[in-house]
């Protein structure tokens, strides 16, 4: 059987090295959660006819909106993951200041690339929309906007060397460290805890996701400065998306860490590494980086076995996360006498919301489902599901985490109150996406027919609830950060 | 504090220095690029060069007479990109004619070996270039390397016995210098700077 | 004094090359050109660099990378002039001040460098396989192309490279402390 490593130490006593950077990190997740949830909601009611949005800025906030979501999903789980692995390694804090400033660099590029520049074409900056903007922006706003990808890239390999090295470092290499000596039923005396193995995998699959990203930027970037310099189109879809994919899928696997190091406290059992968590964290690799092809399932021209590949690993994809985590939650929370405080009822609701999130993902993933619902509402639908309802969700429960008092303690009526509101307005916000796709409602559209509007303005209330509940948690945070540090 | 950084200060700025000037100000990482701009920036002197025509009489390459002339090299049985770039060539004489700008065109080949008259002749006709305001030539063998140099053309042969060359169209104004460089299918950009150079 | 030998011995292959770099980019960029980094590297392999230089050397090193990746020097290569400034530049100024600095280099750093190498054959292999303009005047479209998978197929085989012992741990049977470090006391 094996044992939990000997420097875990679980709770209150673990040694929280960089805690304050974490902490300053998580303030600014929060606020820019809250910023873009505030854009999303504009560009809902901008849908529903509540509000009028001249629609070139429509397109930028859809723009800001998605990149600023992805960044700030990644920045907030990469902060999580830190801060667990700084109980088992030790890591440079240099390093995260230095992918903290890129990071911060790289926001203020796209903010200026977006409302400066007036760049609107989307987060996924698919070649070659950036360098035909039919005259909305400048070759040099795109330019700016994929700089600032850049920076934010280069911090987060920054972090990735570091943590890898760490991880190499203490491991000796990087199977063990994702629990092959488990799998291969090989003696182990140092067994790596849960938050390292999500740490290598998401590592190994991140940073090959960032170098292909890397590689298809500066080509687009060189497509901008040097127009007779083309891009073959169809392998820079396939490797945005490959990009975008793993980037987005990393920031929820980092973000994960929280629920392994946390719910313990809470239960008060150890969650260990076992061979099936390390078997489903080795499959989790894989299918992170085989999947992405179900993005490109309306790419008709794509080999039909890339495609057929997508949709079986949609599938797939899905089991490791559900009979592992999600069920293993289950069975911890069922049989321990959990205290329901703000950080433990967000990080059991962020398990659920993901679990539940794969499902529209997997429909969505269907061939001859994507053939008429890829365009369509479904698709915000499902992964706001598992963005607003796990990451997100997996981000405040760790700063309420972070800010609990010294004793846990059931939840007083403003976090009951917030709880509830924030989980009934996201429920009810992507439901409403999923049906508007389910009715054919397209999706990306700043004008509405009249047809719509119900939708849109019902989702536009339920959105309203989701700022809400947002506020008063990052408020919240950021109240009693001041207080125990001041 | 300061003299420990100075070496590597130094050595960024020198060095984002060279790579400045390498590539002419960050405008040209190609040497195609770098040959349109060093032309613009500097224009070259043009030697009087006679050229044999397709009727086998001698056409100067330099202007006559305050006109502009249109140069690009080709070579008669090219397969691809040459046979676009005289339809293209074709639609500048045309267009030139209709508003009456004094210019010449001239297809010169590189290959005068297998180019004899007859041969331009048959290229002229199946792109109905007249001999008038549009002609094909070809120079001197002995003068080539000299004429390429100074345009900086670059042939090298390729795999089916052809050759494969920067094709473009360059721009001899009337005072008798080479000063720009268009892509072939440029036609708007010639047009205009046509217009420009001679009102 | 073996070092010293196979430099030169790396060198004379370079110049043996002559033919060949100009008649094909693959010869040239890929073989030519690392085989006089490779000569810089080894005459300076017992060379001991002082940590404060390791900076500005490596800022030397990537200044002369980047010139030789620009296409219109890969053209100039094939001058005389350019010709011996490629002789002379690749090994004095990109070898030699590769190998001073590299062990000064922080083990990020160095992951940042490799890591960025992959990207950048990535995008020049993405260029060069997709240009439909000529990128060097002196070489023939297919060629160029020849290139550009060239380049892909290098990145792999890097990245194979560098991430084997990093992923799997380092092999019983290479030396540990690749590339000298433990002789250059970092």
């Amino acid at each position: 059987m094996s044992t939990v490593s000997e420097n875990y130490v679980p709770g209150h006593a673990a040694a929280a090295p960089q805690a304050g950077a974490v902490k300053l990190t998580m303030v600014l997740s929060g606020a820019v959660f809250a910023l873009m949830m505030a854009f999303g909601l504009l560009m809902r009611a901008a849908q529903g006819q509540w509000i009028d949005l001249d629609p070139a800025l429509f397109y930028q906030l859809l723009t800001a909106h998605g990149a600023g979501m992805v960044g700030t999903a990644a920045l907030s789980g990469a902060a999580i993951m830190w801060y667990f692995c700084g109980r088992h390694l030790v890591l440079s804090g240099g390093i995260f200041w230095a992918f903290l400033g890129l990071f911060l660099l790289g926001v203020v590029l796209i903010l200026g690339a977006i409302f400066i520049g007036g760049y609107g074409g989307a987060w996924t900056f698919l070649f070659p929309l950036p360098a035909l903007s039919g005259g909305a922006w400048e070759a040099g706003a795109a330019a700016a906007f994929m700089l600032g990808y850049t920076a934010i890239g280069v911090g987060f390999l920054l972090y990735y060397l570091e943590l890898g090295r760490r991880i190499h470092a203490r491991y000796g290499s990087l199977v063990r460290a994702l629990g092959w000596n488990l799998i291969l039923g090989r003696e182990d005396n140092d067994p790596p805890p849960p938050a390292i193995v999500a740490a290598a995998a998401v590592t190994i699959f991140n940073s090959i996701g960032i170098i292909l990203g890397a590689a298809v930027l500066v080509a687009s970037l060189v497509h901008l400065l040097v127009p007779g310099f083309e891009v073959d189109a169809l392998l820079a879809k396939n490797l945005i998306y490959f990009f975008g994919h793993v980037f987005i899928n990393a920031s929820i696997y980092m973000a994960v860490t929280a629920v392994y190091e946390i719910l313990p406290e809470y239960t008060g059992k150890p969650w260990k590494s076992n061979r099936l968590f390390a078997i489903a964290w080795n499959a989790v690799l894989i299918f992170v980086m085989a999947v992405y092809w179900h993005h490109l399932l309306q790419d008709v021209v794509m080999p039909p076995w890339m495609l057929v590949v997508g949709q079986l690993v949609s599938y797939f994809s899905g089991i490791p996360l559900i009979a592992v985590t999600a069920f293993s939650t289950f069975l911890y929370v069922r049989g321990s006498r959990m205290t329901w405080d703000l950080a433990s009822s967000l990080l059991v609701l962020s398990v659920a919301g993901w679990s539940v999130g794969s499902v529209p993902a997997s429909i969505d993933g269907m061939i001859s489902v994507n053939k008429v619902m890829h365009n369509t509402m479904w698709v915000p639908g499902h992964f706001h599901t598992y963005l607003l309802l796990g990451e997100v969700a997996m981000a405040f429960g760790f700063m309420a985490w972070l800010v609990r008092g010294k004793t846990i303690s059931q939840m007083d009526g403003l976090d009951r109150a917030a709880f509830v509101t924030y989980l009934a307005g996201a429920v009810g916000f992507v439901t409403v996406f999923l049906f508007s796709g389910a009715a054919s409602i397209p999706r990306r559209w700043a004008v509405h027919y009249e047809e719509w509007l119900s939708h849109d303005r019902i989702g536009t209330l339920f959105g309203g609830l989701v700022v809400l509940g947002t506020l008063v948690f990052v408020l919240r945070f950021a109240a009693r950060l001041g207080r125990r540090e001041g | 504090m300061a003299a420990r950084f100075l070496p590597s200060v130094l050595a960024a700025v020198a060095g984002g220095g060279i790579l400045w000037l390498a590539t002419d100000g960050a405008q040209a990482f190609t040497s195609e690029a770098a040959r349109r701009l060093d032309v613009v920036q500097s224009p070259r002197q043009v030697p009087k060069v006679l050229l044999e025509d397709m009727m086998s009489r001698p056409v100067p390459l330099l202007p006559q007479a305050g006109e502009v002339v249109l140069v690009e090299f080709i070579y008669t049985v090219c397969g691809d990109i040459c046979q676009i770039a005289a339809a293209d060539f074709a639609e500048i004489r045309d267009r030139l004619q209709a508003q009456g700008v004094k210019a010449r065109l001239l297809s010169v080949s590189f290959d005068p070996e297998r180019d004899t008259p007859e041969q331009m002749a048959i290229y002229g006709d199946a792109h109905e270039a007249d001999g008038i305001m549009w002609t094909i030539a070809r120079p001197e063998k002995t003068a080539l390397p000299e004429l390429l140099g100074l345009f900086d053309v670059i042939v090298i042969p390729d795999e089916w016995g052809g050759y494969q060359h920067n094709a473009a169209i360059h721009v001899i104004t009337g005072d008798g210098r080479f000063s720009a460089v268009y892509d072939t299918d440029a036609v708007e950009d010639v047009l205009a700077h046509l217009s420009a150079v001679q009102p | 004094m073996r070092m010293i030998c196979l430099a030169l011995l790396a060198f004379a292959e370079a110049i043996a090359l002559r033919q060949a770099a100009e008649a094909s980019p693959v010869q040239h960029v890929l073989v030519q050109m690392p085989l006089l980094v490779l000569a810089g590297v080894l005459i300076s392999w017992d060379i001991r660099g002082r940590r404060v230089w390791a900076v500005p050397l490596l800022l030397t090193a990537l200044t002369a990378f980047l010139f030789w990746m620009l296409p219109r020097s890969v053209d100039w290569a094939l001058t005389p002039a350019g010709e011996t400034a490629k002789y002379l530049s690749l090994p004095l100024l990109l070898g030699v001040p590769l190998r001073l600095s590299w062990p000064w280099l922080a083990p990020v750093l160095r992951g940042f460098l490799k890591a960025n190498a992959l990207s950048m054959l990535g995008v020049l292999g993405f260029l060069y396989t997709h240009a439909p303009l000529r990128i060097c005047n002196s070489y023939l479209v297919s060629a160029q192309q020849d290139l550009g998978f060239a380049f892909l197929h290098l990145a792999v085989v890097l990245a194979c490279i560098w991430a084997v012992p990093v992923l799997f741990g380092h092999p019983r049977w290479l030396p540990s402390g690749s590339a000298g470090c433990s002789k250059c006391g970092a």
